[in-house]
């Protein structure tokens, strides 16, 4: 594992994958709540959350997280060793965030600007840029 | 048929005790008949805040476990005639009592009374589920730091998978100025991270110490500003729609959030 460290956030501005048939045929699993402290989703393949994932509540998937809401728990996306994962929020204030061996922590004393933010790996760290559904403003 | 309420918070030392004192207490001030579950046992408190102490003979063990019949366990207030408190055992411990035990008490209670009102034990283990399992809505009590929010999330969590949905949220010991500055959490913060219906909001002050060490209720203090917090949230159980009162002025951060409730 990587030595915890903080995640650079960037303010360009990106998009996902366009090819979305990659990941048509893996699992996903829908959550329809909220997540509170001590609630665990532990998954093989992709979590999507629509509602919050609270502090002290905790999310390990295979593949990809989504969280319609506020993500303010642990997160640990591509949990058996895919850099590919990614972590998407509407609003992403992680205790911590871990992408495949990745450990980071959200940067220090930086206020997380508003909207959707996505994580992934980039030259082998941990990246956080904002997200823009569709590519506006690639 | 009487109604069911569990006061809980995860946390210890929030205030679930004198939140079950004052709710019970204004309640039968109304003239509604009401009876306090201390279910906290070996840790006994509800009957020293209530100042009951020297008149209890049977508690709950002896109820649950066939030694009395529920009416000779149950201590009747000093002050009012409709309030009745039953008390917990200081010997022994919450294996003392199931959960399917407190369903069966509380069924009984519920057709005597107009509420009851159980004080649950701080934490999540065997007296937490004993205190949840005969409610029919739980009252979630915390105070604006970040662990007893934390806990207080927990509790939510833990109460809607045992089916009590819609917990209410009581705001315990604010102190305004420092919200103003921004050195404590505010409602808003609180309500933000809980996303559940507020049920009042009561402020620090030193008078609840005073009360509860002579044994009283601040809730019967007309002048005091908590005492006028927990008329609310008595008023806000029995179906009316109050504002927060203010703590301060009208103009500030409360001012806003009414707006922001649609109470103004």
């Amino acid at each position: 594992m990587a030595l915890p460290g903080r995640a650079a956030r960037q303010r360009r501005r990106v998009c996902l994958p366009g090819d979305l048939d990659l990941v048509a045929d893996e699992n996903t699993v829908l959550i329809q709540r909220t997540l509170r402290s001590g609630q665990t989703v532990h998954y093989r393949g992709h979590v999507v959350v629509l509602g919050d994932v609270n502090p002290g509540a905790e999310i390990a998937a295979s593949g990809n997280v989504v969280v319609v809401g506020a993500l303010r728990g642990m997160v640990h996306a591509g949990m058996e060793g895919d850099a590919n994962s990614f972590v998407l929020a509407l609003a992403l204030q992680p205790t911590q965030l871990r992408i495949a061996d990745h450990i980071t922590r959200p940067p220090d004393g930086e206020v997380a600007p508003e909207g959707p933010e996505i994580a992934r790996i980039k030259d082998g760290v941990v990246t956080i840029e904002a997200f823009w559904p569709g590519g506006a403003g690639k | 048929m009487g109604e069911v309420f569990v006061v809980t918070s995860g946390k210890g030392g929030v205030g679930k005790t004198t939140t079950t004192a004052n709710l019970g207490t204004g309640l039968a001030s109304l003239g509604h008949k009401v009876v306090l579950v201390d279910t906290d046992i070996g840790l006994r408190n509800l009957d020293v805040v209530l100042g009951l102490e020297n008149r209890i003979v049977y508690d709950i063990t002896d109820v649950t476990g066939g030694h009395c019949r529920l009416r000779q366990a149950l201590i009747r207030d000093k002050r009012l005639d409709g309030l009745h408190l039953l008390p917990a055992a200081q010997t022994k411990d919450k294996t003392a009592v199931s959960p399917e035990e407190m369903k069966t008490l509380c069924e009984e209670l519920e057709s005597e009374f107009d509420y009851v009102i159980i004080d649950c034990p701080a934490g999540i283990e065997q007296g937490f589920r004993n205190a949840i399992a005969g409610a029919h809505r739980a009252i979630v009590v915390t105070t604006p730091e970040v662990s007893a929010v934390r806990d207080a999330d927990r509790i939510i969590g833990l109460l809607e998978a045992a089916e009590l949905h819609a917990p209410r949220l009581i705001i315990n010991r604010i102190r305004p100025r420092m919200v103003r500055h921004g050195d404590m959490m505010s409602i808003e913060d609180i309500i933000d991270i809980l996303a559940v219906d507020l049920l009042g909001v009561v402020p620090e002050d030193e008078q609840v110490v005073i009360s509860t060490n002579r044994g009283e209720a601040v809730v019967m203090d007309q002048r005091s500003r908590s005492g006028q917090a927990y008329r609310n949230i008595i008023q806000r159980l029995l179906g009316q729609t109050l504002p927060i009162m203010d703590l301060e002025d009208g103009s500030g951060f409360f001012g806003r959030l009414r707006r922001m409730m649609g109470l103004k």
